[in-house]
């Protein structure tokens, strides 16, 4: 290959900014980001007291703040994949993919700089969705609660803020591929709260897969799962392997 | 360098040939019109130059580059494929903004794209409301964001009114006198022959006539029955 100059380098870095503001530009002005988001985030306080209120009239022992406070993880998780599933999907109603491609027409930039983009969205909105359910679980169990450590908490805090921001990318990698919307999301869904449960029930194997071995970085209760360090790693790995094959399939496609 | 040139470009899609060796040149200064009935291989051609779609063989040049390797697409390449190329649910405004970020041009030119088109009253509504020719102006907006050397139309005349129709044929004979390359597609032929210099015209994917406006034309008459001989394969 031909050698790497400076100005050439810089002139890569600042497409790559370009095409970044481009992307986080498109996410910000469409309606149905800020919908998803503000619903999501508005859902798991709802649910996060509900589960609250379980486990304070359970049968099972006094359990900590973040066990109780993180249980809404599991179904807010829909909302942040919704949200990858649109920034992606959303390319291809009007035609807009083809303005997206005829002003960013280098691929792999364009398909990281829009992954980048919508991980910078969720990860704040997936902290904020993390820390509320533990502050409110925490308030309602005051002395009820089981001890915790403050290693604990941050540990868990910011396992649920990465699984979400994981499986939001998962979703934009899943809309990549199947580039429609209500089908994308279906798929997503219908892995998450059908298949997989029934996978992990018949198969042990299953606790490597995304959702089972993902629940690790911030449940403590799931009993025979995979390391919190080790789950981090897995779901990384099928995200990116997610994300790859979806930009094999961008690269190769017509539009 | 602003020449367009497809050389031998065939496309097969399954077992359909769409295009069989379309080769022609696009040049500055004048304005090219890509002629042929619906379904013979317009689009697909212009979709292949911009990087869109892969050509099964044969190549497709903006100067002496691919599309997808220009260092600066927008400022070199204007484009308007069919409708608006935009999402329903965003504003014009935002719409354009996001392609002028994608380039790193300044928020005026948003605003002067959209008096261009005049586009300025409505670009606080959504595309979603907007109407069949505002939609088409909208896409037009987008493809003179980066003030570009080279303007690729397909059909774009396509949803117009009337008075659209003029002034897009003013303003495209006035970017091809300042010395830029325009190429637009269309299968309507009288809209046309007053604003082309060169005409190519296809069918069933493959060039039946290339040249200038009076060279095609010939002894037909007009550029519509001359077209209608190329591409009907009857008598003139």
């Amino acid at each position: 290959m031909t050698a790497v100059t400076p100005p050439v380098t810089r002139s890569h870095g600042r497409e790559a900014a370009r095409a970044l503001a481009a992307e986080l530009s498109k996410l910000v002005s469409l309606p149905a980001t800020w919908l998803t988001l503000g619903g999501t985030l508005a859902a798991n306080p709802i649910l996060a007291i509900a589960f609250t209120n379980a486990a304070r009239h359970g049968p099972t022992g006094p359990r900590s703040a973040p066990d109780v406070g993180l249980t809404s993880i599991a179904y807010v998780q829909a909302g942040f994949v919704v949200l990858g599933v649109l920034a992606a999907c959303s390319e291809y109603e009007g035609g807009q993919i083809r303005t997206t491609l005829t002003a960013m027409p280098r691929r792999s930039l364009q398909f990281a700089a829009k992954h980048l983009a919508v991980a910078i969205v969720a990860l704040p909105a997936a902290a904020i969705t993390a820390a509320s359910g533990v502050v409110l679980a925490a308030g309602a169990l005051g002395g009820t609660a089981a001890p915790t450590t403050a290693g604990h908490v941050v540990r868990t805090l910011s396992g649920a803020a990465a699984y979400l921001a994981l499986w939001t990318l998962i979703g934009v990698a899943v809309g990549a591929l199947v580039r429609q919307t209500l089908p994308a999301v279906v798929a997503v869904l219908g892995y998450l709260f059908i298949a997989g449960p029934l996978l992990r029930a018949q198969a042990s194997a299953a606790r490597y897969l995304p959702d089972s071995a993902g629940s690790a970085m911030w449940s403590s209760v799931d009993g025979g799962a995979v390391a919190p360090a080790r789950g981090a790693l897995l779901v990384s790995a099928w995200t990116i392997g997610l994300i790859a094959v979806a930009l094999l399939g961008y690269r190769r496609r017509d539009n | 360098m602003t020449v367009i040139t497809i050389d031998d470009l065939v496309k097969r899609r399954g077992s359909r040939e769409i295009l069989s060796g379309i080769s022609f040149q696009a040049r500055p200064g004048r304005v090219t019109g890509f002629l042929g009935p619906n379904g013979a291989g317009k689009s697909s051609t212009l979709r292949i130059l911009l990087g869109l779609d892969r050509a099964t063989s044969g190549t497709a040049l903006i100067g002496s580059v691919p599309f997808a390797r220009l260092p600066d697409p927008l400022a070199t390449v204007g484009a308007m494929l069919d409708g608006s190329g935009a999402h329903r649910a965003r504003t014009g405004r935002a719409h354009l903004r996001w392609v002028a970020r994608s380039a790193g041009l300044p928020r005026r030119r948003v605003d002067e794209v959209l008096e261009v088109v005049g586009l300025t009253n409505a670009a606080s509504k959504r595309i979603g409301g907007y109407s069949l020719g505002m939609g088409r102006r909208l896409a037009l907006a987008t493809a003179l964001l980066g003030d570009p050397e080279i303007l690729i139309l397909d059909e774009p005349v396509n949803g117009l009114d009337p008075d659209g129709i003029r002034w897009i044929r003013t303003f495209l004979r006035e970017r091809a006198a300042s010395g830029r390359t325009v190429l637009l597609s269309s299968h309507l032929m009288g809209e046309l022959a007053e604003t082309v210099d060169d005409v190519v015209i296809i069918k069933e994917g493959r060039v039946v006539a290339d040249g200038t406006l009076e060279e095609v034309t010939g002894s037909h008459g007009t550029l519509e029955d001359a077209f209608f001989a190329l591409t009907t394969g009857g008598a003139p």
